[in-house]
């Protein structure tokens, strides 16, 4: 066995195994979320779909960031491994905006009224998650491996540099969606029992994260192994 | 009194998991299958 083939072994088995941990930790925060955390008067028990909503936007956001983060760095740096992780993040990220862009319409109609409006803020946001899937084609597209990672890495860049944008959208446009209420300059405002939930589930969140991200890794070290012999026969 | 919308949050919650926990096994079986074609 190779070391290309020993690596992907070893990311793949670590991988799995944080993230069986964090899908168990996810079955608990859903006893937390449902079963220990006190309904909002106002709102309703559709409130407690924040604790899953919210926890997708921010690791997809974060998965989209380190897209862009790790496509810079790889324009500057031309290493491999950077390409290899923007790529990871990237397919992650995608599965967390479907999570946020499922949840977040179930959540808008019984208290909104409307399952989507079209607004600063989930425009954006939608025009983000397409950005980053057509970043999948482009990668599935180019055959020639530093041709791919140049011009996904250019993608990447600029998906990045929406990010702080449609954080902000809420405070430049008139919106439906709510302004942040933990990520902001002045203390959150959230009872400290609905806070300590929707921390707990971002933690596990980010956790799943990290496992899903280094399996990915390890898929993609086993792909570029097999492409590698390909070329070589 | 808080309004009865509780079928939007178990929809919500049984979306979430049914995403997550596909896309990490579908995930983990093509990891598998490209290491067993090495």
């Amino acid at each position: 066995m190779s070391g290309t083939a020993a690596s992907a072994r070893a990311f793949v088995r670590g991988g799995t195994v944080v993230t069986g941990l964090a899908l168990l930790a996810l079955a608990g925060v859903y006893v937390l979320a449902l079963g220990f955390t006190p309904i909002e008067a106002r709102q309703g028990p559709a409130q407690k779909i924040f604790y899953l909503h919210v926890p997708a936007a921010w690791s997809a956001l974060l998965a989209y960031s380190l897209v862009g983060l790790c496509g810079g760095l790889y324009l500057w740096l031309n290493d491999r491994r950077l390409d290899r992780f923007a790529a990871a993040s990237a397919e992650v990220g995608v599965a967390f905006g479907v999570v946020m862009l499922t949840t977040g319409p179930i959540w808008a109609k019984p208290i909104w009224g409307t399952w989507w409006t079209w607004d600063a803020r989930l425009t954006l946001t939608l025009f983000l998650f397409f950005l980053f899937v057509g970043y999948l084609a482009l990668r599935a597209a180019l055959h020639d491996p530093s041709e791919r990672a140049r011009f996904s890495a250019v993608v990447g860049v600029l998906g990045l540099l929406l990010v702080p944008f449609i954080h902000l959208s809420v405070y430049f446009f008139r919106t439906l969606h709510p302004q942040p209420i933990v990520l902001k300059p002045s203390p959150p405002s959230l009872p400290p029992e609905m806070l300590r939930t929707l921390l707990i589930s971002v933690l596990v969140f980010v956790l799943l994260y990290v496992g899903l991200v280094t399996i990915r890794y390890g898929l993609a070290l086993a792909e570029e192994e097999r492409e590698g012999r390909l070329d070589a026969a | 009194m808080p309004p009865d919308n509780a079928g939007y949050m178990v929809a919500a919650y049984i979306v979430t998991a049914v995403i997550l926990v596909g896309y990490a096994v579908g995930l983990w079986w093509r990891a598998e299958r490209a290491i067993r074609d090495e």
